[in-house]
């Protein structure tokens, strides 16, 4: 009998598929010609003497093989597939979701950085005049100093805003909010005035006629040099690196006094010099310095009363320190392989 | 340098101090013999440092070293001379001009000032040229000389040009004057463009005998003026548009005289001409101290502040506050206070500074609505499966062409003065800007493309803010179980409704005529309803195939977009309505509705139909919804079988079957009464 219900066994095992397996049944089993069965013909056609015995141990193959195929059909069940049963491995159906632009993606952090630090952003007009742009940030017509921002002209020129200076030109910096804030607002004033600008300026790896800036202004009594140094080391620190060392180097800009250039210690190799910050250990981060007190007669304060302190940066440039993009134009070739690198 | 101050740092060392202390280093390159040359960027407001002594003075203060006594001069008498007279006529355009005669003989320079000239980048020529070119990079004052014998009436008269006067200047070039550039003439024409470029006709040449040196200091805005009407800059100009050194000019000559003995070169004849007829006070500036502590943020001490100014060449006076300070003519740049300060803080060290953080005072006020409002824009788009473009918002002419149409007869701003054709004109629109965009991600294999961009658009009335999509491709979903279906007219206008209900408008779509979409597959987009209804707001359409063609995309791709003007919409916007509505309490009931009606019976007109059929209905009607639109078997050519789901719901009771089924048969009745329409 051992060998009988092995062999049951064995062919089960051996058996292919369900219906291989049925079939292995059928033949231990089934109620003709099967092993079981042919036992039972025999039990039939026995002697009397012969019946019990015979009897006994057909019934007691028949349970065993039937024991035998009940376990079987109890673990097939276990690990068959049920109804409705998937490939889990197949992608699934994603519901499109675009990706907001790099320069917004800098942008937003850096409106949040400063944002924790009580600056407000503001937005002022594309096109301005000469007033806004140049003359109330002391740099007169007459003045070589206007020739390091390179100025685009329009035409025909598109009304002022708010007074009647006829607005002719594409702003060069966002300065030029500045202005317009603090002739509508006084002291204390503490903003950021992020925004497209434009230059003459050919389009190639490093430059663009079309840019983005971001420019922080501080006004009240008592601000300081050392004001501007702490505030542009906490922004260094939460956008770059916690182990930022800045540095001021002197500089000149007709609407600052004290100027300076920023510069921050290089994240990659802490000061050490790499490819990054081309050897010098430093990173160029805008420039930067004290309200002359000039631009603060343009717009009716006091310098006296009123000191400040402002800052600016090139969004594109910080979105290329940021994400090690080395080439400006691709943030304006609008390639999704590129635009979906970034967040969503 | 070495000359002028006594320094043992190395040329690494001054660079790199200086660098810091306001003058970027271009390079340093190392020359034989331990010397070097170092290459400094010298910013709009030091004209002084565009020479070495200036930047000797420099390196003194920053080393706290001594300045020896400076270049040799041969002291001259200064008066009348018969050899020359000279007429000073436009004393505001030029406060001083000074000359001298001298007899010259042939020379080359000696070796070791044309070795200092090239390394300065100076190209040596001949003693006397070479001479005014070395007290130039020497002291910083530009000089000019003359041929005596070919100047007529041996006069010089500062004077205007008269109108339509020329001159050839010394690079060949014909010159047409007037009357607003001043120039250097003798008896009978213009010989040089005042602190510009001198004439060739009185150039200095192997064979003359005769020197006038010209040492003057001309206005600024005036040199500058004229040098860009002629497009001509040159050290000369560029040194006297950002401010000569008033007190220089006869200095120059007897350091020139100096210079002229020790090469052999010739000796000045006669007194120094020098007409000066108002002598220039220097600036005087009160520097308190507790200003300087208040805009640095640190306390410098009076030693520093005194040695540092002293050191650049101020003179000081103390006050109970702090000093009277007094400004060398040669710091056109020290005009008030802060420029003082700044003067100590850069040589003081910036990093003496602690960093402080400024205290709040009072609550930040709000940021600019469009911030926000823009980032909810950004939400709704992306979400839709759009990705942010960002681009110039200047095109060429050409390009900008078929959108003209949105600027009700306008014409589109134009850059006046662009770099190049492709970037002449201000966009009115930013569907050609994404177009583009489109085009090249096209180009580079992408088929399925869905952009938005949020920017300004220029108009001669001013501009405004707005947002555009742009979609092509595969609107539906990309699985491999499909769902994959061409954008389409609605894709785009769906995009533009889902923006408009994030920000409170509810919008309508009328046919348009826009000339860059394609004919019956353009709309205006209107608001719908309240105060502003009927204001344009933006469009909807499927991009014309010229417009694809000219951008480089096949004739037959289908690009749709929208375009919302956010500044009107913003205005459009409805107050309150913030409330939560409440919850139905009551069931709604529904009943689909199938009607074959002509397929030019737009479906606003139908929904207006039946909504005011339902308005006098026993059973309010809640909401209706198309669900389905068949043209084909069964519906005669011509006719189109739509497909409506009715909702009914009262906000007060359950509704009974009678009154659905009455405003219903209200509702087919005014259908197939208004529209001919069957049901189906």
């Amino acid at each position: 009998m051992a060998a009988q219900v092995a062999a049951f066994e064995r062919e089960l095992a051996a058996a292919a598929s369900a219906r291989d397996a049925h079939t292995v049944r059928d033949r231990f089993l089934g109620r003709k010609n099967s092993v079981v069965a042919s036992w039972m013909q025999l039990l039939a056609s026995a002697p009397p003497d012969q019946k019990k015995t015979i009897g006994r141990y057909a019934n007691e193959l028949k349970q065993a093989i039937d024991a035998r195929w009940s376990a079987y059909e109890a673990q097939a069940r276990a690990t068959a597939r049920p109804a409705g049963a998937v490939d889990v491995t197949l992608p699934g159906r994603c519901a499109p979701i675009g990706h907001r632009h790099p320069l917004t993606v800098v942008r937003t952090q850096m409106e949040e950085i400063f944002g924790r630090m009580g600056f407000t952003p503001v937005e002022g007009p594309e096109v301005e005049d000469e007033w806004h742009c140049f003359d109330a940030l002391n740099m007169p017509d007459e003045h070589p100093a206007r020739d390091m921002q390179d100025t685009l002209y329009i035409e025909p020129p598109l009304p002022g805003l708010g007074d009647d200076r006829r607005r002719t030109l594409l702003r060069t910096h966002t300065s030029s909010m500045q202005i317009r804030y603090m002739q509508a607002h006084t002291p204390p004033i503490r903003i950021v005035a992020p925004g497209r600008v434009f230059r003459r300026d050919d389009l190639d790896v490093t430059h663009s006629p079309a840019f983005s800036q971001i420019e922080a202004l501080v006004v009240d009594e008592g601000i300081s040099l050392a004001d501007l140094k702490g505030t542009l080391l906490a922004f260094a620190r939460q956008m770059f690196s916690e182990r930022a060392r800045l540095r001021f180097r002197a500089s000149f800009f007709p609407y600052t006094e004290p100027s300076a250039e920023l510069d921050l210690s290089c994240w990659q190799c802490d000061g050490a010099g790499c490819a990054m910050c081309k050897k010098t250990g430093w990173i160029e981060l805008g420039g930067c310095g004290m309200v002359h007190p000039a631009v603060f007669e343009a717009v009716g304060y006091d310098p006296e009363r009123y000191t400040g302190f402002a800052w600016g940066i090139g969004i594109e440039r910080v979105a290329m320190l940021r994400y090690q993009v080395d080439d400006i134009r691709l943030f304006y070739e609008n390639d999704l392989r590129f635009l979906e690198q970034f967040p969503i | 340098m070495r000359e002028f101050v006594e320094t043992d740092a190395s040329a690494e060392q001054i660079a790199e101090t200086l660098a810091i202390r306001g003058f970027e280093v271009a390079s340093i390159e190392r020359l034989g013999g331990g010397d070097a040359v170092i290459d400094f960027e010298i910013t709009a407001n030091r004209p002084d440092c565009l020479s070495v002594v200036g930047l000797a003075r420099e390196v003194a203060t920053a080393f706290d070293a001594r300045m020896t006594a400076g270049p040799e001069t041969q002291p001259l008498p200064t008066g009348r001379s018969d050899r020359l007279t000279v007429h000073l006529d436009e004393e505001a355009l030029c406060p001083r001009y000074a000359t001298a005669v001298a007899e010259v003989t042939l020379a080359a320079s000696p070796a070791w000032m044309a070795s200092r000239l090239q390394a300065a980048g100076v190209r040596p020529i001949s003693a006397i040229v070479d001479i005014t070119n070395y007290v130039n990079l020497e002291i910083g004052q530009p000089m000019h000389a003359f041929d005596l014998a070919r100047l007529a009436g041996a006069e010089l008269r500062i004077r205007r040009a008269k109108p339509g006067e020329t001159i050839r200047t010394l690079d060949a070039v014909d010159r047409k004057l007037d009357a607003e550039m001043l120039v250097i003439a003798d008896r009978d024409r213009a010989q040089a463009v005042a602190g510009v470029m001198g004439g060739a006709a009185s150039e200095v040449s192997a064979a003359t005998k005769t020197v006038v040196f010209e040492s003057a200091y001309f206005n600024a805005a005036s040199v500058r003026r004229t040098s860009r009407k002629l497009a001509l800059k040159t050290e000369a100009s560029a040194r006297f548009e950002r401010g000569a050194d008033i007190s220089a000019q006869v200095f120059a000559i007897e350091r020139t005289a100096a210079l002229m003995a020790a090469l052999g070169a010739g000796r000045i004849v006669g007194p120094v001409i020098d007409c000066y007829p108002h002598e220039r006070q220097p600036v005087r500036i009160a520097l308190r101290r507790e200003r300087i502590a208040r805009l640095l943020g640190v306390t410098v001490p009076d030693a520093d502040v005194e040695r540092i100014l002293r050191s650049l060449g101020l003179a000081l006076t103390p006050m109970p506050a702090g000093w009277h300070a007094t400004v060398p003519l040669f710091r056109v740049d020290l005009l008030r206070e802060a420029d003082l300060i700044e003067e100590v803080g850069r040589h003081y060290g910036f990093d003496r500074l602690d960093a402080t953080f400024p205290a709040m005072r009072e609550p930040a006020p709000p940021p600019d609505p469009r911030i926000a409002r823009d980032h909810l824009v950004r939400r709704v788009l992306t979400a839709a499966g759009a990705s942010e473009a960002v681009t110039f918002g200047f095109l060429e002419a050409k390009a900008v062409e078929p959108f003209a149409a949105l600027l009700d007869g306008a014409s589109p701003v134009a850059v006046a003065n662009p770099l190049s054709a492709k970037f002449d004109t201000l966009r009115p629109s930013l569907v050609p800007g994404l177009v583009d965009a489109v085009a090249h991600n096209r180009r580079h294999g992408r088929r399925d493309v869905r952009l938005f961009e949020i920017g300004t658009r220029f108009a001669p009335g001013g501009e405004s803010r707005g947002v555009a999509v742009a979609l092509t491709g595969n609107a539906g979903v990309d699985h491999w179980s499909g769902g994959a279906r061409d954008a389409d007219f609605f894709d785009a206008k769906g995009a533009a409704a889902q923006v408009c209900d994030a920000l409170g408008v509810a919008i309508r779509c009328e046919p348009s005529d826009h000339p860059f979409l394609v004919a019956g597959q353009r709309a205006a987009v209107l608001v719908a309803a309240g105060a502003h209804a009927g204001t344009r707001v933006g469009l909807v359409g499927a991009v014309a195939p010229e417009v694809l063609d000219a951008r480089g995309l096949p004739r037959q791709d289908r690009v749709v977009v929208a375009e919302l003007d956010l500044d009107r919409l913003a205005a459009a916007r409805a107050e309150g309505g913030d409330a939560v509505r409440p919850l139905p309490r009551y069931p709604f009931v529904v009943r689909d509705l199938s009607i074959v009606v002509d397929d030019s019976l737009p479906a606003e007109i139908i929904r207006g139909t039946i909504q005011a059929a339902a308005a006098d209905g026993e059973a309010p009607l809640a909401a209706i919804s198309f669900f389905d639109r068949y043209l084909g078997t069964g519906i005669p050519a011509g006719r189109v079988s739509v497909s409506l789901r009715l909702t009914f719901q009262s906000l007060e009771r359950t509704l009974t079957d009678a009154e659905v089924q009455q405003s219903f048969d209200r509702i087919v009745a005014a259908l197939k009464s208004g529209h001919g329409a069957v049901q189906r």
